[in-house]
């Protein structure tokens, strides 16, 4: 298959192939338009249709994978799912229905099968979901609660979460890339708790890759 | 560490305090005394130090003398231009504070890094160092390879890792004595000879080269080291300065150096989000240039929110913006 990711980082992206792979139990092809990458919300926002458009007339990519982080916006929850009502400011909701407007303008391609959009929310951070199974307390549920609460201190923090995961709240990137690669591959082995721990902002994910190979096969 | 510094009549600096940590980035407009800050320090530390007629202050009167006062976890010191030189162990100062502070910015750099300045071959000399402009970096890298081996390997897997065209630094000599570098491209092995690369290729090279200084100095002021960097690269500057200031995160077993960097780059100021306790705004208010650390500001979280620092910045809510520009 045939994928292209868009992500923060060179070290997000290498756990995001990781991760996405174990989903579709199978290896992805890279395109030439590798190494897509945005510079957080919103400027995510603002590229997707650019990098859509991109992808659908000079590729034959098969699918776009995206990685963002919630921060502090809300968590996705079931019902924002399609017939459900789309929370406006949660960032899965919003990629999505950027995707489909964009992907509902362009003209058919006959070199490749349409252009799929899969959209994964680490909450707060992919940090978290690479500490999955080794703090029990960093789960989506722990940090939506805390957003739900009045007192406004939450569990951890995306610093708390690279000190855990790093070492150090300053990683550089090689040993950032070296840790997410690492937790990625212990997650790979299996997927369950991290669909548990995380079932909106991976769990979906999850299920939209796993739609593809259903609908290949 | 210093810890802040305080100015009096020192050019653009009236009267102000300036907080430091172990990284500081100062932002700001442009004439709001950033540079000052960084040749204060430079000052500070040698003996051919600032005249009063370099520094004067506009329109303050010549009975009011120039004067940097700063505090460190040794102690206060005061400097004037005009004290007298003495000698204090074997460095000759004008700053009357503990001897660890003398020391300190006697072994400070400012580096404001220049292309053609890194390019030009230099003269073989055994305690060669880079100077401000990143001159003498052929031969600082000619000496690493001599005598750190392993750190020259580390600087060459980083440099094929920023810019993955080229994986060796070679050196070639033009006349007897002189380096000069070279970098072989990963494909085909052709050698560029060091005036033939790019203004960032080589500002890359100079900034890799004093990240993995055997030695380093123990402050090191940078006037933009984003300058003629792709924006992908700023991540792996940041983490080269990181690696000076924090060196236990990247297991160097040396004492940290107090890093000064100054940008107007936004992408550059977004990678120290997480960090506010590290940026310093500069603003100016007429003639008056006030420094205030970014995380000093009660309403930090809620001002930002979910928007990119720069973005903010940029609008002017956090101060540090040109006045009516």
């Amino acid at each position: 298959m045939k994928l292209a990711y868009l992500s923060e980082s060179e070290a997000d992206e290498a756990a995001l192939k990781i991760l996405t792979e174990a989903v579709l139990k199978r290896s992805t092809q890279a395109i030439p338009l590798a190494g897509l990458r945005h510079r957080g919300w919103p400027a995510v926002q603002n590229a997707l249709p650019a990098v859509l458009r991109a992808l659908h007339y000079h590729t034959d990519a098969e699918g776009l994978v995206i990685l963002v982080d919630s921060n502090c916006s809300p968590p996705h929850l079931p019902a924002h799912d399609p017939g459900g009502a789309a929370e406006t400011k949660c960032r899965l909701c919003q990629l999505r229905r950027i995707a489909d407007e964009t992907l509902s303008k362009v003209h058919a391609r006959s070199h490749a099968p349409p252009l799929r959009v899969a959209v994964g929310l680490a909450v707060p951070a992919i940090e978290a979901w690479l500490l999955c199974g080794v703090n029990p307390h960093v789960t989506e549920a722990a940090w939506f609660n805390a957003l739900q609460s009045r007192d406004s201190k939450k569990p951890y923090s995306r610093q708390s979460l690279k000190e855990e995961l790093y070492g150090t709240s300053r990683p550089w990137l090689a040993l950032e890339k070296a840790k997410m690669a690492e937790a990625a591959r212990r997650l790979a082995k299996d997927l369950s708790q991290l669909k548990t721990s995380f079932p909106n902002g991976f769990g979906t994910f999850a299920e939209t890759l796993q739609g593809w190979v259903t609908r290949s096969s | 560490m210093i810890e802040w510094l305080e100015f009096k009549n020192i050019k653009a600096l009236r009267d102000t305090r300036l907080p430091l940590s172990r990284f500081t980035l100062i932002v700001g407009p442009n004439g709001s005394g950033k540079s000052t800050v960084l040749q204060a320090i430079q000052a500070l530390g040698h003996k051919r130090s600032w005249t009063r007629d370099e520094i004067r202050t506009a329109g303050v009167a010549e009975i009011e003398p120039p004067l940097i006062r700063g505090g460190s976890d040794s102690g206060e010191f005061t400097w004037r231009p005009d004290a007298a030189v003495y000698l204090l162990g074997n460095r000759h100062t004008r700053i009357q504070g503990p001897g660890e502070v003398v020391d300190a910015f006697h072994r400070s750099r400012l580096f404001s890094f220049n292309a053609d300045e890194i390019a030009k071959p230099v003269r073989l000399l055994p305690e060669i160092e880079l100077d401000e402009k990143g001159g003498g970096l052929a031969g600082v890298l000619d000496r690493i390879r001599d005598l750190h081996p392993e750190r020259f390997e580390a600087i060459n897997q980083e440099l094929g890792r920023w810019i993955p065209e080229f994986d060796r630094i070679l050196f070639e000599t033009p006349v007897e004595g002189m380096r000069a570098i070279v970098l072989r491209t990963r494909q085909g092995g052709h050698k560029i000879k060091a005036r033939d690369l790019s203004a960032g290729t080589l500002i890359a090279l100079a900034l890799l080269t004093l990240a993995y200084l055997p030695e380093p100095p123990t402050i090191v002021c940078l006037e933009e080291p984003d300058r003629g960097l792709h924006p992908r690269l700023l991540r792996d500057v940041r983490d080269a300065l990181y690696r000076l200031a924090y060196p236990e995160s990247t297991g160097e077993k040396r004492d940290p150096v107090q890093v000064i960097a100054t940008t107007h780059n936004p992408f550059f100021l977004d990678l120290f989000r997480e960090h506010p306790e590290e940026i310093v705004i500069a603003e100016k208010d007429g003639l008056e240039v006030k420094f205030s650390r970014l995380s000093e500001r009660p309403d930090l979280n809620e001002i930002l929110g979910d928007a990119p620092l720069s973005e903010v910045w940029f609008s002017g809510v956090l101060g540090g913006v040109p006045k009516g520009a």
